[in-house]
Order: C-alpha cells, then sequence, then structure tokens
C-alpha cells in the first residue's frame, strides 16, 4: 500500500497556484431541455427509424395522390376489382404485384391479361374501379388529419381543464373531478353513436365525437402534475417573489410538463386513428367517395376472400401507423422522463 | 448592542390542516415568538414538528389558521391592495432547503435571478437587469458565466447559492432560511453558512433560521426555539439554550446529537423524552413562560418554580 | 485481527450518455472482524458505488468493473455467478439503505419479509421461521412483536421501519453488514436510537460493518476505523482517533474543520472552496488539487501514493513526502491535535 521512496525532483514541491474561479467552473457543453432529449431518443433506434417511417408516410399521404394519373373518387367499372400490378416489378413474380388472382380452385390467372386491361394500378382497384394507390394516400390524409385534429383539441381541452382544475383545488376541483369521472362513466361508444347520429357522419362529427370523452386522460395527467408542482419549492419561490397566478402556471409550471403532455399526445393519435377506423367498420365513419383508411378496410373487408389486397394494404398502413407513433411514444417517454436522467 | 427593536411579532399563530375532517393536523399550534431587526432566530426540532410551516405561514404561503404576525407592526396577513402585497414580498423572502426542487429546470439561471427583478421591475433595460444577474451571481461566489446555464449543470452547493441570489434580487429586510443546508454536504454546508452570515453582515438582514442539525444552529444564531408537535417548547439565547437547556424535550434532543469527537462520543449518554412525564393535570394551564430574562419554556406553574430554582 | 473482506485496486466505471463516469479509480481496504468500517466523503464520492459492487447490485447495462478483486472466503466476488451471489447476498453479507420506506414491499407482511431470507438461505421450516421473526423483532426493540408480525410496512413509523430492515438484514447472521447512510433520512433523536441499536447488535453477533455515512458526528459514534473518500479514491484511512485527532490529508483537515463545534462562535467557518470534482473527465494529479490550499505542483502533475504514518494510518497526499514543505493545517485541526497529545499523555 505504501510507496516511500520514489524520487522526485524537489523543485516540484514549490507551492503552486491555482486560479480559485476555476473550480467553480462547468466543464460539460451546456445542453438544454431539448438537445439533451435529442441525444437521449437518437439513441433509441427503434423511435428513430419509426420517426423517419412517419415523416414519409405523412410526406406520402400529401404526395401520393398526385403520383398515380387516376383520381381518387372516379369510377371505372370496367377496370373494377383489378388486383396491383406494378411497372418493373411486375416480373419479380414472389411479390404480389403481378397483376395476378386466385379463383377459388386455388389455380391463378392474370387479371389485366383476361380482361385485356392495358393499365398499371399499383395497389389495385375496388369494386367501382377507383383506383386504390389514390384512395390509400387520400385515406391516409384523412386519418391522420382526423387523429391530429383529435389529439390537438384533447390537448388543449385536456391542458386547460386539468390545470384550472389542479391549480384552484378545493371544491372546484372536487367538482371538476366529479364531471370527469361522469364523462367516463358514460360508455364511449353510446356518445359518439348518438353524436354521430345527431352531426351526420363527417370528419368534423367525427373529431367532435372522438375529443367529447378523449380529453379527460390528458386533463387527469395534467391535473396530477399542477397538484405536483404546486408544492415543489420553486413555485413556493416564485409565489414569495409576489408572481401572479399566470405567471405561475404558464412560465413555471407548463413548461415543465411539455414531456408528459407531448408523449400522452403522442399515445392518443394512434388510439384516435384506430378509433376512427373502428367507427368507419361500424358504419359510422366517412361517407362515399370519401376515404379515411378505416372506410377502406371497412370495404375491403366486404371482398375480403376473392380480393384479399383491397383489405390488406389498408390494413397495413393503418397498423404500421400504430406502431410508429407508440414505438415514438415510447422512446419520447425515456428521453424526455427526468426520473431517468444522470 | 443596542437597544433591540422588534421587526416581526408572531402572535398566538395557529395553521391548521384538514380542518374538520378526522386527519386534521395542528401543524403550529399557538406560537407566540418576536424576531428583532438584524438578529439571527434558529428554529429547531424533529421533522414534522412544523417549522416549516411556521415560515411558510409567515410569509404568506399559508393562510394563517388563526393568530397573527406583525412586521414593523402591520399585521401580514388579513386583506391587503396589490401594492401592500408586493411591498411585503420585496421586503421578506425565503431560502429552500432542497436545491433540486428549489430551482424551475427549465430556466436559465440568469432567469431564475432575475425573476424577481422583472415581477417588481427593478431593470430599466435588458441590460440593466444582467447587469444586475451578473452582480448578484458574484455576490454569491459564482460568475457570469454561469447565467446562462441551466440548474442541473450545477452541484447542490452552488444551486443553494443559486437560491441565495434570487431572494437577495428584491433587497429583502428580512429572510426565512427553511433547512437551507442539510441538504448538503459537510464541506459545502460552510460555504453556504458562511456566506449568508457575510451577507447579514454587509446587508444588515435579519433572519429566521430553520433547521435539524443543532450544531450549525447554534453557531449561526443569536436565539433559538425549539419546537414540538407544533408548538414551540423553549426559546432562548443560543448559548443559553445550550448550557442550560431546562425543558425535557430539549434536553433529549440536544443530548441525541453526536458530535465529531470519538472520545466523547464514547461517553455520551442520550435521555429519553417522555411527554407523559410532565405528568400534567387536566385542567393545568400550560403557558409558555420567561423562566430567566430571554429564556422561555413551555411550562405549568409548578414547573414555571422548579425552573427557576434550577437557573439560579 | 482476521480479514474478512479484501478489496483490491477496484476500478469501476459507468458508461453515461456524456460519456465514461470513472466513479471508482483504485480503491483498496480491508474489513477486519467484528469491526465497524466507517466510509466518509462528499456525495457523488463513490461511497455507495463501492459498496454496491461488493453486493454485486451496480446496473448491469451500464456499469462495468473494470479491474480489481473483491475478496471474501477465499472467493474473488466480482467473478462469481448470479447463482452464487445470491447465495451469499442477504446470507453472509447483507445490506441496509438509507430508505428504509423503498427499502420493504409495501403488500408484503412484515413477518413474511423477515421469514423469507431465512426460509431461502437456512431452510428453516415456516413455523420457526415465524418464530425467529418474532425473536428478530424483539431483538430490535419493537414492542409486541406478535402483532407487528402481521402488519405492513406503512403502520410503522420511520424509525421503526429502519428497525425491521435491520432485522431483516441480521436474520441470518451476517458476517458483514453493510449500511448506506442507514440513519440520514432519520432525526436526530431516532438517529441516535439506532445508531445504539447497531452496535449492540454488533456486539451480539459479532458482525463486521461498513457504515457508510457523510456525517463526522455518526462516524465518531460507530466507527473503529474511517476511510475518507474523494473523488472516486480513498485518500485516508485509519482508526478513529487517528483521522479525527491526526488527521494528514488536507480534505480531511477541511472535513473536519468546516463543522462547528459547541465553541466556536463568531471566527468564520473553515471551508473547502470550490465543488467537487467531474468524474466525467477527473483532473490530471490529485483530484484535490484545485480545491487544495496547500496545493503543490507536484499535485498538478501526479496522484499521490499512500504515505504511511503509523502501522494503521495511512494517507494519499504529497505532503506527508519527505521532501515536502511542512505546512501548518487549520486552527481546528490543531486544537484536535494537542487535545489528543494531552487525553494521551494523561492516561
Ligand atoms: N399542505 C399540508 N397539508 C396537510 N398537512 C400538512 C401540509 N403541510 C404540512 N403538513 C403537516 O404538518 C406537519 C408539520 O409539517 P412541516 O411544517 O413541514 O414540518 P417540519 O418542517 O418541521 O418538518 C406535518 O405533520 C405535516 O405532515
Ligand atoms: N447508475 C449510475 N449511472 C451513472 N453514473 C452513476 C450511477 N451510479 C453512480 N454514478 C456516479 O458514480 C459516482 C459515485 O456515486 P455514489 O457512489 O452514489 O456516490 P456517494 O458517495 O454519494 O454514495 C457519481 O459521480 C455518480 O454520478
Ligand atoms: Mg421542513
Ligand atoms: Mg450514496
Amino acid at each position: 500500500m505504501t510507496n516511500k521512496d520514489i524520487v522526485i525532483s524537489k523543485d516540484l514541491f514549490e507551492p503552486a497556484h491555482v486560479d480559485p474561479s476555476k473550480s467553480e467552473k462547468i466543464a460539460k457543453a451546456s445542453l438544454n431541455f431539448w438537445q439533451d432529449s435529442w441525444l437521449r431518443i437518437r439513441k433509441n433506434k427503434g423511435a428513430v427509424i419509426s420517426m423517419i417511417i412517419l415523416i414519409l408516410l405523412i410526406i406520402m399521404a400529401f404526395v401520393g395522390p398526385f403520383l398515380t394519373p387516376y383520381e381518387y373518387d372516379t369510377q371505372n367499372t370496367k377496370h373494377n376489382n383489378l388486383p396491383p400490378r406494378i411497372q418493373g416489378l411486375e416480373n419479380v413474380h414472389w411479390l404480389p404485384f403481378d397483376g395476378t388472382l386466385s379463383r377459388r380452385d386455388g389455380t391463378e390467372y392474370n387479371a389485366y391479361e383476361t380482361r385485356k386491361v392495358d393499365a398499371y394500378y399499383w395497389f389495385g382497384t375496388d369494386n367501382l374501379g377507383r383506383d386504390l394507390f389514390a384512395r390509400v394516400w387520400k385515406g391516409t390524409q384523412v386519418s391522420l388529419f382526423i387523429a391530429f385534429m383529435a389529439a390537438l383539441i384533447d390537448m388543449l381541452i385536456g391542458v386547460s381543464y386539468g390545470a384550472v382544475s389542479g391549480y384552484i383545488g378545493g371544491k372546484t376541483d372536487s367538482i371538476m373531478q366529479r364531471i370527469i369521472e361522469v364523462i367516463v362513466g358514460i360508455p364511449n361508444l353510446i356518445i359518439v353513436v348518438l353524436m354521430i347520429l345527431v352531426l351526420k357522419p363527417g370528419i368534423v362529427p367525427i373529431i367532435v365525437a372522438l375529443t367529447i370523452t378523449g380529453w379527460t386522460s390528458m386533463a387527469r395527467v395534467v391535473r396530477a402534475q399542477v397538484l405536483k408542482f404546486k408544492a415543489q419549492e420553486f413555485v413556493l419561490a416564485s409565489k414569495t417573489l409576489g408572481a401572479s397566478n399566470v405567471s405561475i402556471i404558464f412560465k413555471h409550471m407548463i413548461p415543465n410538463m411539455f414531456g408528459i403532455i407531448i408523449i400522452n399526445t403522442m399515445f392518443s393519435i394512434p388510439n384516435a386513428i384506430f378509433f376512427e377506423a373502428f367507427l368507419s367498420f361500424i358504419g359510422l365513419g366517412l361517407q362515399e367517395p370519401h376515404a379515411s383508411l378505416g372506410t377502406l378496410v371497412e370495404s375491403g373487408y366486404k371482398s375480403m376472400i376473392a380480393f384479399p389486397y383491397q383489405m390488406i394494404i389498408p390494413s397495413i398502413m393503418i397498423a404500421l401507423i400504430m406502431v410508429c407513433f407508440n414505438l415514438v411514444a415510447d422512446g419520447l417517454r425515456d428521453a424526455l422522463d427526468p426520473k431517468m436522467r444522470d | 448592542m443596542a437597544e433591540k427593536q422588534k421587526l416581526l411579532e408572531i402572535k398566538n399563530l395557529k395553521q391548521y390542516f384538514n380542518v374538520g375532517k378526522p386527519n386534521e393536523v395542528r401543524a403550529v399550534d399557538n406560537v407566540s415568538f418576536d424576531i428583532y431587526k438584524g438578529e439571527v432566530m434558529g428554529l429547531v426540532g424533529e421533522s414534522g414538528c412544523g417549522k416549516s410551516t411556521t415560515g411558510r405561514t409567515i410569509i404568506r404561503l399559508y393562510n394563517a389558521t388563526g393568530g397573527e404576525v406583525l412586521y414593523d407592526g402591520v399585521n401580514v396577513h388579513g386583506k391587503k391592495s396589490k401594492r401592500q402585497l408586493k411591498d411585503f414580498n420585496r421586503k421578506m423572502q425565503m431560502i429552500f432547503q432542497d436545491p433540486y426542487a428549489s430551482l424551475n429546470p427549465r430556466l436559465k439561471i440568469a432567469d431564475v435571478i432575475a425573476e424577481g427583478i422583472d415581477i417588481h421591475g427593478l431593470a430599466k433595460s435588458k441590460q440593466e437587469r444582467m447587469e444586475r444577474v451578473y452582480e448578484l451571481l458574484e455576490t454569491v461566489g459564482l460568475n457570469k458565466e454561469h447565467a446562462n446555464r441551466y440548474p442541473h449543470e450545477f452541484s447542490g452547493g452552488q444551486r443553494q447559492r443559486i437560491g441565495i441570489a434570487r431572494a437577495l434580487a428584491v433587497q429583502p429586510e428580512f429572510i426565512i432560511a427553511d433547512e437551507p443546508i442539510s441538504a448538503l454536504d459537510v464541506s459545502i454546508q460552510a460555504q453556504v453558512v458562511n456566506l449568508m452570515k457575510q451577507l447579514q453582515k454587509e446587508k444588515q438582514l435579519t433572519y429566521l433560521f430553520i433547521a435539524h442539525d443543532l450544531s450549525m444552529v447554534k453557531y449561526i444564531s443569536d436565539r433559538i426555539g425549539v419546537m414540538y408537535f407544533g408548538k414551540m417548547v423553549e426559546l432562548a439565547p443560543a448559548d443559553e439554550l445550550y448550557k442550560n437547556p431546562l425543558h425535557p424535550y430539549t434536553q433529549s434532543l440536544l443530548s441525541a446529537i453526536p458530535s465529531p469527537d470519538p472520545i466523547s462520543e464514547r461517553t455520551r449518554k442520550r435521555r429519553n423524552y417522555d411527554p407523559a412525564s410532565h405528568h400534567y393535570e387536566d385542567n393545568e394551564p400550560i403557558e409558555f413562560r420567561e423562566v430567566t430574562p430571554g429564556h422561555f419554556v413551555l411550562c405549568s406553574e409548578k414547573e414555571y418554580k422548579l425552573y427557576q430554582a434550577q437557573s439560579r | 485481527m482476521e480479514k474478512i473482506l479484501e478489496v483490491k485496486d477496484l476500478n469501476i466505471s459507468f458508461h453515461t450518455f456524456s460519456g465514461e463516469v470513472k466513479a471508482i479509480r483504485g480503491i483498496s481496504f480491508d474489513l477486519f472482524k467484528g469491526e465497524t468500517l466507517a466510509i466518509v466523503g462528499e456525495s457523488g464520492s463513490g461511497k455507495s458505488v463501492t459498496t454496491k459492487a461488493i453486493m454485486r447490485l451496480l446496473p448491469e447495462h451500464n456499469s462495468e468493473i473494470k479491474g480489481g478483486e473483491i475478496l471474501f472466503d477465499g472467493k474473488d466476488l466480482t467473478k462469481l455467478h448470479d447463482k452464487q451471489m445470491q447465495k451469499i447476498r442477504g446470507h453472509d453479507i447483507s445490506m441496509i439503505f438509507q430508505d428504509p420506506m423503498t427499502s420493504l414491499n409495501p403488500t408484503m407482511k412484515i413477518g413474511n419479509q423477515i421469514m423469507e431470507p431465512l426460509i431461502k438461505h437456512q431452510n428453516m421450516s415456516k413455523h420457526a421461521a415465524k418464530e425467529r421473526a418474532i425473536e428478530l423483532l424483539k431483538l430490535v426493540g419493537i414492542p409486541k412483536p406478535e402483532i407487528r408480525v402481521n402488519q405492513y410496512p406503512h403502520q410503522f413509523s420511520g424509525g421503526m421501519r429502519q428497525r425491521v430492515v435491520i432485522a431483516i438484514a441480521l436474520a441470518c447472521n451476517p458476517k458483514i453488514l453493510i449500511a448506506d447512510e442507514p440513519t440520514t433520512a432519520l432525526d436526530v433523536t431516532i438517529q441516535a436510537q439506532i445508531l445504539e441499536l447497531m452496535k449492540d447488535l454488533q456486539k451480539k453477533i459479532d458482525t463486521s460493518i461498513i457504515f457508510i455515512t457523510h456525517d463526522l458526528g455518526v462516524v465518531a459514534n460507530v466507527a473503529d476505523r474511517v476511510a475518507v473518500m474523494y473523488g472516486g479514491k480513498i485518500v485516508e484511512i485509519g482508526t478513529a482517533d487517528e483521522i479525527f485527532y491526526n488527521p494528514q490529508h488536507p480534505y480531511t483537515w477541511g472535513l473536519i474543520s468546516s463543522m462547528p463545534d459547541m465553541d466556536t462562535d463568531d471566527e468564520e467557518l473553515y471551508s473547502i472552496p470550490g465543488t467537487p470534482p467531474d468524474l466525467l473527465d477527473p483532473p490530471k494529479g490529485d483530484a484535490f488539487a484545485p480545491r487544495n490550499p496547500y496545493v503543490m505542483k507536484i499535485d498538478l502533475e501526479q496522484e499521490p501514493p499512500f504515505f504511511k504514518v503509523s502501522d494503521t494510518h495511512y494517507a494519499a497526499t504529497w505532503l506527508l513526502h519527505p521532501d515536502a514543505p511542512k505546512v501548518e493545517p487549520p486552527e481546528a485541526v490543531k486544537r484536535r491535535q494537542n487535545q489528543y497529545v494531552g487525553t494521551k499523555g494523561g492516561k
């Protein structure tokens, strides 16, 4: 353990000077919350890939319908129920893009050749001969729009309601919480069905139907956070300095909840997409010729045996969107959660 | 010492939580004491005895259930105009216990410190504001470069000094320090205590210093109050309290502090406190009585006589 | 004295987002049978990491033992399989943590929590284990243990919970008890009771204790020997008397003199300037150099080795090198040295 006889030149034992201000120096580069979070989420491969896929999907939702020569709502009954066929890929026979269908007895035939259609429908056509490629992207666009709007409105209502309820506290809080309990207590579906019956199916009624019950979870989360922050010392410090309630909520509380609000919203988007699809499936969704992923799956389902592609393609789209959003949300939770910080 | 002037008078202060419910807590129950201008008043007791609640009620974070707090003769509680409230906010400030929870993690240090300056409009221009911030940082031993960083980049002791700078920004006269050093390491505690002492001299501040570490409290305080279950059981000048503790709870508290001295530790005898040991009669008036000048004890008439005899 | 645990040149790193945190940088110490070794140092100095390494409780995903060994019973604990380690944990070596609430399972009866290690390690029958649990609760001073065994943690106060935690830790009469700040979350009066209890039990079952704390008062109360840690290293180790009355390392000087004793009054407290080193990028030479008022050129160049002060007392500071200038320790330390020489001479 000891080491008595190391030979060291004597002048090294002279007093040294260390700048006292240096000892307070912070070596690490200064990172703010967002930079730090970005570094963290970048390490999560699943989340990054999901994010890239989502960005591509969103771009395609807007650009996709213009890539084919066909409109999403133009009917061409002569070309109905054609399977997918893509230039170049049609010769790769193990890919499902060669325009073949199978009969009941299992034999295969090329629908384009037998019906003498000289066209390329990349995702095929539906029973009215509308181009599914255009319809799928149009449907994605509509579904995403509905989900984003619903999530945004949920967020606005939920955050304000939760913040007010938690901040004021006391009786007001009790009453506001009872209201939430009542709303949550009524089965979601009943409210939605009633709403749609009253308002007639369409994008706006669906959004309203989704948000009328959807904001409650956000409100609860935000209220819990506000209650937590209300007792935190930095909020007390701000109060003793004479800060107004508005500035305490907006400067001190909400910025500290960004993480949780974003995560909650990210989880509510796939839920909204799923719920929209579900509504369409039970016949309360958008009306023809409009398309959403839900209506596409629903009409594809009717001819699932004969023309499986009509259902499979929009289903894959829904699944992909939901999985990606969930993975991103998961990644964000790990990255933004302050408990995980070191 | 010149004639002592009362800065704060706390009279029969009561703070009950959940009044009327089965879980009612009498966090502060009929506490009275004065704080003189320029002194450090220490407040000790085990956790949950109501020290923080006392401090927070004095500074109006809670509305008192009963009693009053007079600051320079004016009641702090009760109805106030906006102006009067702001005046109080500037005169009284607070330093908090938890260096990790007392700074908003999303604000830059400059904005943390400048919050009071912004609220009270103490700087005319952006530049003046920043100059004030730099000046305050220097006052607490940090420097300019720290202004643009975020709280999580600082150590506990540095954060606590930032909390002090934030309180100083509005140039208060009276500061309530709620266990400002309990979360810090020994070597860092000394830094913060030295800073607080130095500031007190320079700026003629008055402190209410709340703590559960009794050796630091003794060092910094002129007078010390001991709380037990919401009541103040003893109040005396610091030296007097340590040399001549009268209330059995104070005695047990003092006997429990380990001192950094192995030889005396080997022989230290601990005393237990049993509230039943007083043998109070049912209607016996238990009051805060002055046993010797400046030395108050919560006791019955009988005990009072006994304590007086002991102190002679 | 019989060595029961030997830590040799232990190095531990954490891999974090910001880089490699060299949390433990070459620690060696021995633990003898029946003694209490206190480890002191400021937070972040590596006290908990050291003990977690002994218990093999470091998080697997980001920690790495980069070198060194921990010898217990002829085995190197760093190399054992999880299965083998499980046999040692709770049986030969057990641990008490700071927070008595989180170290108990809130959904499990106190009795069952005490019985668990007994049934697992000592193959006791349920009935015998329950008897022993009641006995243990009595031992740690919990009144009405027959009733208490059937209660849940939330029905206990903080001090009581820590007693239960101690009872669980001592269930199998471990050879080593590691206590990581066991009284930090408690009030002084409760702390005093727990310390008394631990000393009492130690005598009864002859365990060795590693006691981690940052409270020097507590150290003075419990320790036979003291290791002072700074920046992931032990900088001074010796018997309690040697550390408190004849400290050699300037960091120990700082620690001891920054506590006011009952009669320091108006003089300014001695304080160690600056902040602890950043272990992401530990400074070259002596990690304490930037805060050391006695800093020499060599401190900035080369890490100091351990210098022997007595057979039991070693300190890692260049000030002990024969060529180093003689320096005056702070007043408070000199007072202690004189006081100690005085009492020793008196004996
Ligand atoms: N906002 C509150 N609501 C209900 N009870 C409270 C509240 N704040 C404190 N208490 C209770 O009041 C008592 C005193 O608490 P506190 O003043 O924080 O003690 P100390 O600061 O001495 O540790 C405790 O029993 C605590 O549980
Ligand atoms: N799980 C972890 N991940 C990353 N760094 C860690 C982890 N645990 C401890 N450390 C680092 O190791 C160092 C020593 O920590 P620790 O042993 O807990 O200190 P203390 O002496 O306060 O017990 C600190 O710098 C800390 O940041
Ligand atoms: Mg408190
Ligand atoms: Mg620790």
